[in-house]
């Protein structure tokens, strides 16, 4: 198990915007916050650690999404780094 | 509450705070993470020069989480996705673990006694060619005391440290330019400029948190423009508004082009030139002070540089170098100018930094929030360790240098030397030395053993075939290397020492912006691996024991000598280094360098409690100690006390600042009929540096898996190359293999390509050119002549 905590800034254009939330709340792994303007705090669980890096990567390509920063990460539930 | 919903929880409210915070900048920081059974404690990221502040998270003796630290000014709370695995970096399945020595190729395990006593004794057989090559990883006390054991002990001044590949262009540029090191903004510019000007630099990718921190003021609607002068797109590009893509080795007639609109056009700042600058142009050979010249020969000199004349030399449209001229020209706007290895890695780095100060200066661009022209590092210390802490072969701690009398004499007064005890030649910079470790000694291979600490030069250094490699073929070569993996350095050294990482000791940085931070030790290190600064002690000890007359002081205690209760603390022994706090000791005597030019540092204990504060750090009136924000300017600075802007250590001693001109010049090595190809070397967002810590990160691993070259579709097209396809990039010096990555993430011209050096299964450097900057001496990453092959099938004669 693998818990972070983003913050996702989303596109100025509110269609955009739509566009990127939709898919958040279509993602049964990710948790969504209560906004500020345009950071959005958020919440992600995945199984593994390379599930979690993956979804990052693709959040930040995400139509509507300008920027992922990551906040927190807590990685004491997986088997740690290897060679 | 469950672990797992208590985890949650902490997750979105660090998430909640980080996004409050960015949207409400007036919002105060939260605290540390939930508390439950796992233990937090400030750290700064163990990555790049960005200072990041993290909260590490501690449980059964191992680090397990990791928050952005919403105290911390740099990052407020936020983290990159290497930050965000920093902690991973400790727990790569293969650690070093014990002092090993190669016998007949192989490595055997060794004690450290017997590890420490190999080292001392060829340091006592021939001193002179005893050399340490360190690190911008370094800590502050562990680059002070390997700087102490070389220039106070061995007295050769033969220790450089990979810095001099990364930021010694910055330096000169700084010190030629305003007479002293180091930026006089800091990261509050990036909150109050209207443009952001990017000079070769990628941020997005390199800087990721400082990047941040300008496009959430976009979020927050707030107008900045960013202009990105680069040699290939990159994700910073994807941000700007303005794109100017130039031929490599012509960014200085770029710069020479606004310095002509500026002067032509007559919006250059009058008043803030005549008050607070003189002009200055070259010698032969090149030298920091040069000569003096007039406004009239400068305005003069920059003729050439129309906007018609730099389109014609940059490829860059000249409505765009107008466009930089007219900004540039304009009062009510604020810039801040940014670069880090693009103008650094450069055989005119000296030059182009001149310049870029130059034009900020010329426009009067300067001293006022939003308004600097500021280097960034790559290194977590090269700022603390590096420049401050004076471990490059010519410095000594403090800004002072080797061949003054009156700063050695200093020196030894504070480090109680016998007078003269120090060498006024300076040791060898980086290539020199590497070049000289790779020569017999009759043929002017002086240098016999090098000791490597907290870097990789074996796949960092430039033209490795050349400069690396040739040493371990030479009997009586000897190389030592501390680390905590096994690298391509590694595996090519004599003896390896297993060294302690970031939070498994102490340890003080300095980041870009003079902020210097403090950790303490949160967990131990595996195996028998020890403290780096703990090394240099125990060599320094066996050599005083085997009665190397530089080991003592002029009272004849051990230099390193260390007192508790009015006891000496034998710090030497592991058993008892930790009896006492090593780094304290050896920070409190380094602080009384920092005085001499104004680079004031607070007691160690200030630090303890702050997440890093900015020198110079001076003492009030009430006791509490006040960080500096902006150098040089009176509103900030206590040592700026005559004009508004006071530049104190101005080379011509009258306060001034020097603007230089420095024509454009071709460099050592372009693109011909045989090797048509510019090559272009760098970072990728994923990894840092050579690879050592995040390929051991599943995760960055995974997301980054392989170096690559970036190259046009043009020119694969042309050359029948497909995506992915395994290719050849070969120079005069060397060839690598490497698939070909078309229209990737970076995007070079036609004629370009860019290759990653993280990658230790594709060791770029074995390519590279070694040409160097003649001041600084720092060579050319980003320029060299290669072309790109085709990969023959099996079964074929080339």
């Amino acid at each position: 198990m693998m818990i972070s905590g983003l913050v996702v800034t989303l596109a100025e254009d509110p269609r955009q915007q739509t566009l990127a939330l939709d898919a958040l709340r279509r993602d049964a792994r990710i948790q969504l916050g209560e906004g500020a303007g345009r950071k959005l705090p958020v919440v992600v669980e995945t199984t593994t650690a390379e599930e979690s890096t993956a979804l990052v990567e693709a959040l930040g390509c995400a139509a509507g999404v300008d920027f992922v920063d990551v906040i927190y990460v807590d990685f004491s539930g997986t088997s740690g780094a290897g060679a | 509450m469950e672990r797992r919903d208590f985890l949650k929880a902490s997750a979105m409210a660090a998430a909640t705070a980080a996004a409050t915070r960015a949207f409400d900048k007036e919002s105060h920081a939260a605290d540390a993470p939930g508390k439950d059974d796992v233990r937090w404690d400030k750290a700064p990221c163990r990555f790049c020069g960005t200072g990041c502040h993290v909260q590490v998270g501690v449980k059964g003796g191992r680090v397990v989480a990791i928050a952005g630290d919403q105290k911390a000014e740099v990052n407020k709370g936020l983290l990159c996705v290497k930050g965000y695995h920093v902690g991973l970096a400790l727990y790569g399945g293969d650690r070093l673990t014990r002092p090993l020595l190669k016998k007949d190729g192989v490595f055997k395990p060794i004690s450290w006694d017997e590890a420490i006593d190999i080292i001392a004794r060829r340091a006592l057989a021939n001193p002179a060619g005893f050399a340490v090559y360190g690190s911008g990883q370094w800590t502050i006390p562990e680059g002070y005391a390997a700087n102490k054991l070389v220039k106070a002990g061995l007295t050769s001044n033969q220790i450089d440290p990979n810095a001099r590949l990364c930021m010694a262009s910055a330096v000169t540029g700084f010190i030629s330019t305003y007479g002293v090191d180091e930026p006089a903004g800091c990261y509050d510019d990036l909150d109050r400029c209207d443009v952001v000007i990017l000079w070769g630099n990628n941020p997005a990718e390199m800087h990721p948190v400082l990047f941040s921190r300008i496009i959430d003021r976009r979020s927050r609607g707030e107008e900045v423009t960013l202009i990105d002068i680069n040699t290939r797109r990159t994700r910073s590009t994807a941000f700007c508004q303005h794109a100017l893509t130039f031929k490599p080795n012509t960014d200085l007639a770029i710069a020479l082009g606004i310095m002509h609109l500026l002067v032509e056009k007559g919006t250059y700042d009058k008043g803030f030139v005549e008050k607070f600058c003189n002009f200055r142009q070259r010698t032969e050979p090149p030298t920091l002070d040069g000569k003096a010249m007039t406004f009239e020969e400068f305005r003069k000199a920059l003729g050439d540089y129309t906007p018609e004349k730099v389109e014609e030399i940059s490829g860059v449209p000249a409505e765009k170098i107008r466009l930089l001229g007219d900004l540039f020209g304009r009062r009510d706007l604020k810039i801040t100018s940014l670069w880090c290895m693009g103008m650094n890695q450069h055989t005119r780095g000296t030059a182009i930094n001149d310049l870029v100060h130059g034009v900020h200066l010329l426009s009067g661009h300067f001293g006022k929030p939003g308004d600097a022209p500021t280097s960034l590092t790559g290194q977590p210390s090269a700022c603390g360790t590096v420049r401050e802490v004076g471990t490059l072969a010519h410095a000594l701690p403090g800004g002072l240098v080797v061949t003054k009398d009156e700063h050695r004499k200093e020196a030894e007064e504070i480090w109680n030397l016998p007078a003269g005890r120090i060498n006024p030649k300076p040791g060898y910079h980086t290539v020199e030395m590497w070049r000289r470790f790779c020569k017999p000694a009759d043929q002017g291979g002086d240098i016999d053993t090098i000791w490597v600490q907290v870097t990789n030069p074996g796949q960092s250094l430039p033209n490795t075939n050349e400069i690396f490699y040739p040493s371990r073929k030479i009997p009586g070569k000897f190389l030592i290397v501390s680390d905590v993996y096994p690298t391509e350095t590694v595996r090519n050294a004599d003896l390896v020492l297993p060294s302690a990482m970031w939070v498994e000791k102490n340890g003080m940085v300095g980041n870009s912006e003079r902020r210097t931070q403090q950790w303490f030790k949160m967990v131990e290190p595996p195996g028998e691996a020890r403290d780096d600064c703990w090394q240099l002690i125990a060599v320094a000890r066996r050599l005083f024991e085997l009665g190397h007359p530089g080991m003592k002081d002029k009272d004849g205690n051990f230099l390193f000598s260390m007192r508790k209760d009015g006891r000496e603390v034998p710090v030497w022994d592991f058993k008892h280094y930790y009896d006492i706090n090593v780094d304290q000791q050896l920070f409190e005597e380094y602080r009384k360098f920092t005085r001499f030019k104004h680079k004031d540092l607070a007691p160690y204990d200030e630090y303890t409690r702050a997440r890093g504060l900015r020198w110079p750090v001076v003492q009030q009136k009430d006791g509490s100690w006040r960080e500096t924000r902006f150098r040089f300017a009176r509103f900030d600075d206590p040592y700026a006390v005559k004009e508004e802007i006071q530049f104190y250590h101005s080379v011509t001693k009258d306060d001034r600042a020097l603007i230089w001109f420095h024509p454009q010049e071709p460099a050592p090595e372009s693109p011909d009929k045989d090797y048509p190809f510019w090559l272009c070397t760098g970072r990728v967002v994923e990894h840092w540096h050579t690879g050592t810590m995040t390929m051991r990160i599943p995760q960055l691993r995974t997301a980054m898996p392989q170096a690559y070259v970036e190259m046009h579709r043009d020119d694969a097209r042309r050359l029948g190359i497909s995506n992915g396809e395994v290719v050849i990039v070969e120079s005069r010096r060397g060839r690598v293999e490497m698939p070909a990555w078309i229209d990737g993430r970076g995007q070079p011209p036609p004629g370009s390509l860019f290759v990653p050096f993280f990658d230790e299964t594709v060791l770029i450097n074995r390519v590279t050119l070694d040409a160097h900057d003649p001041l600084s001496k720092q060579p050319d990453y980003k320029k060299c002549a290669v072309r790109v092959l085709r990969k023959e099938p099996p079964g074929r004669t080339p």
